[in-house]
């Protein structure tokens, strides 16, 4: 037996060695694949259509995107990389890669499908995203599991932005979020459609305003849409940002109600009527847009490279300012248009437009909503109000036509804008009068910077339009009568000021639907009333402007 | 490959829009790929004094704003090692970069790299480098922009096609990596052969009698 003995040693040891060496050579295993993710904070159910859409916005809104690298020396074959949200999607492959080498690295985007049912969630949770990779020959231990939470937010609730705090740095990165204002346009509501359809018959007496492509039919239905508003008695409201904390996502959020609620619900926001509007001529075949400004929107539509706007606020309601004419709105939309253009023109970032259309086109599709016999009897019911109003020969407002055709002029160093007031020696920049201060060197300073707000007589503004000082001149007879009033004119305008006073000097923060703005400032009578210097930034990059505003307020004397 | 549109969209983004009736403008942009798929890119440029006054203020002196600009403008890859060098005295600049997971490798093996760009104007260089000149419209055909691709020595039968949106596309296989030789294999099966070789020959060969 000696004889086999010693062979026997040899291939057993042979064959351990060569074993060995193959299971070495391939990292162990059958294999593996490291992962990294990156995740979207949350998802908005209005814009599914857009997360799901991988060339919508350029791919900018997904899920989740996964970097796979293969460690190992062994080629993997068909890796094959699933998903699934408990409650929401099932299994899902999003990526089968054919083979990944040694040290192969691949990018995974998940567009996520959820059904149409998702425009039906009226509360927010927080939900779980399972992601496996696998590939073959994979044992069930080689198999990568990673998971990750995420909130999806109500229907109704529209987030600002999706940028982390930490990387805001200005008025864009606050409103990053501006494009899916387009999935809260619903033309294709059952409830709208009928809501139009009964405006069209009863205060506009059957017009299509969309078939002749006419200016003044198309001015016309804007005209109506305010007066079937008007009777049936809807009401503007008031409303503020309420901060979100998301993971590292800080951001602002506001509460729309969609289209159909405002119909039914006769009540609105600036930005929730916008949303109505557009609507309602999207559904007419009409191009609408719904135009932002600091702290207001205001519904319009271009046509044949002409833009119309209304002010579709003027409804107002009793105990806020009065109910104003058609006309008033077509006015005051007018002017609104004008001080739109020319300060999109100027390279201000704060001014900008949410061209409905354009986007559709980009993949911003609106969300798809059922019909809802409740909600057509009381469309029904608000029919009822109607009455022809707007006559054939009214008024149509005049055209507003900008310079070139870039519709969201960039920034463009050359001043010329003739309302600003610089002094011509930089060093000794102050402003006159009492409670004057010294404007920073690279801050622009105007006069009556905001028409809508005659009170505001004189501002500073931070190059990049986040921070400001402003001074108010406003008729009243004390510091408190004048804060009133400050108040009152803010509330107007859609914002909502909290303010405590010690003296002369008051800090405070006005929200709006366009966020919260912290801001500090001193009060003084003067002969014909008091004035009010105040200084500050939007809440998200006042932690940049702190140091200017701090200045600003010590110099003021 | 997303990418040479929206560097140009990236990078201009700030830029007013007064400098685009001035001479057109160009940009180079060099994607190198490795035989993992990955890209190592590069975008030069050199501007004019005012533009250069404008993207010094608002990227130059600030290229963490640039990079996140670049990671927004292409969601679909993971970008990393960014590197900015920009010359002053010549108002030039030169932005580097990773990009992971450009080329994409289907079920059957076949690697491709999308272009995004409809009816590409090739020019093949060598076999394995490729140029093309575009002037997108987004700008008004003012940003002209010459792109050199150049494939890995492991890409093999490149060819030009189309995908379903009648977008250029590359198409390439890529020659798996052999294993070297393994010492330890070697031994084993070296050993292997002589013990089977020593017990056959033992089998064979009769014991002698005693």
């Amino acid at each position: 037996m000696k004889r086999f003995l010693l062979p026997s040693i040899l291939i057993g040891l042979g064959a351990i060695l060569t074993a060995l060496s193959f299971l070495i050579g391939s990292g162990g295993g059958n294999g593996t694949v490291d992962i990294e993710i990156e995740k979207a904070s949350f998802i908005m159910p209005a814009a599914h259509n857009v997360y799901s859409n991988s060339e919508a916005l350029d791919g900018k809104y997904y899920l989740f995107k996964a970097k796979l690298t293969n460690p190992t020396k062994a080629t993997l074959e068909d890796v094959t990389v699933s998903y699934r949200v408990p409650g929401f999607i099932e299994w899902t492959e999003i990526a089968v890669i054919g083979e990944m080498f040694e040290g192969q690295t691949a990018s995974v985007v998940c567009y996520p499908k959820f059904k149409d049912d998702i425009v039906e969630k009226m509360t927010e949770s927080m939900e779980k995203a399972e992601i496996e990779v696998t590939w073959d020959g994979a044992d069930d231990d080689d198999i990568v599991e990673e998971d990750f939470a995420f909130k999806i937010v109500d229907r109704n609730l529209y987030m600002f932005t999706g940028i982390p705090g930490d990387e805001i740095a200005g008025w864009s990165d606050v409103y990053d979020n501006d494009a899916l204002l387009a999935c809260f346009v619903t033309p294709n509501d059952p409830i709208v459609k009928y809501y139009t359809q009964v405006v069209q018959e009863k205060v506009l007496k059957g017009d299509q305003a969309s078939v002749s492509q006419n200016p003044q039919d198309a001015a016309r239905f804007l005209m109506g849409i305010y007066e079937a508003t008007r009777m049936s008695h809807m009401v503007y409201s008031g409303t503020k940002g309420i901060p979100q904390s998301l993971d590292d996502v800080s951001s602002f959020s506001q509460h729309n109600r969609l289209p159909r609620e405002v119909i039914t619900g006769n009540t609105g926001l600036c930005l929730e009527l916008s949303l109505l509007y557009a609507s309602m001529m999207s559904a007419a075949g009409l191009n609408p847009i719904i135009f932002l400004v600091p702290g207001h929107a205001y519904p319009g539509f271009e046509m044949k490279g002409t833009y119309y706007a209304i002010e579709a606020t003027k409804i107002g309601g009793e105990g806020l300012g009065g109910i104003g004419s058609v006309q008033e709105a077509l006015e005051s939309g007018e002017k609104q248009l004008q001080e739109w253009f020319k300060m999109a023109q100027m390279g201000d970032p704060r001014y900008t437009m949410v061209n409905v259309h354009e986007l559709n086109q980009q993949g911003v599709v609106p969300m798809a909503l059922k019909d809802d016999e409740f909600m057509r009897q009381k469309v029904k019911e608000i029919g009822e109000k109607f009455e022809p109003t707007v006559s054939e020969n009214a008024k149509a407002p005049k055209k507003n036509t900008p310079r070139n055709n870039n519709p969201r002029p960039r920034p463009d160093n050359a001043s010329n804008d003739n309302t600003r007031v610089v002094d011509s020696n930089p060093n000794s920049r102050r402003t006159s009068g009492p409670l004057s201060f010294a404007i920073p060197a690279s801050w622009t300073y105007s006069k009556y910077p905001f028409p809508e707000v005659p009170i505001a007589t004189a501002a500073a503004m931070s190059p990049d339009m986040t921070a400001n000082a402003i001074i108010y001149d406003i008729p009243a007879s004390s510091i408190d009568e004048a804060l009133a009033y400050l108040y009152e004119t803010l509330y107007y305008m859609g914002s909502e000021v909290a303010y405590q006073r010690n003296g002369s000097s008051i800090t405070g923060e006005t929200y709006s639907a366009y966020g919260t703005f912290r801001w500090k400032g001193k009060a003084k009578r003067t002969g014909s009333g008091v004035r009010i210097v105040a200084t500050g930034a939007n809440d998200m990059t006042y932690g940049q402007h702190s140091g200017t505003i701090n200045s600003i307020y010590k110099s003021i004397r | 490959m997303k990418a040479p549109k929206y560097f140009i969209i990236a990078i201009l983004f700030l830029i007013g829009t007064s400098t685009f009736a001035q001479q057109p403008m160009k940009q180079k942009i060099d994607m190198v790929l490795d035989k993992y798929g990955n890209a190592d890119l590069k975008v030069s440029m050199t501007m004019n004094a005012s533009m250069w006054q404008n993207w010094v203020q608002s990227f130059g002196n600030n290229p963490a704003a640039l990079k996140r600009e670049m990671q927004r403008a292409m969601p679909s890859y993971f970008l990393d090692d960014f590197n900015l060098d920009k010359n002053d005295m010549d108002r030039s600049w030169e932005l580097t970069m990773k990009a992971y997971g450009v080329c994409k490798v289907d079920k059957r093996g076949n690697w491709y790299l999308e272009t995004d760009e409809k009816d590409v104007d090739l020019t093949e260089l060598t076999e394995h480098k490729y140029m093309y000149v575009a002037s997108p419209l987004e700008f008004g055909g003012q940003i002209q922009q010459t792109t050199m691709i150049e494939f890995p020595e492991e890409a093999e039968g490149i060819k030009v096609d189309e995908d379903a949106y009648g977008k250029t596309v590359f198409e390439f296989d890529m020659k798996r990596e052999k294993a070297g030789f393994n010492p330890m294999t070697g031994a084993g099966l070296l050993l292997l052969l002589i013990g089977l070789g020593w017990l056959v020959t033992n089998i064979v060969r009769k014991p002698k009698e005693a």
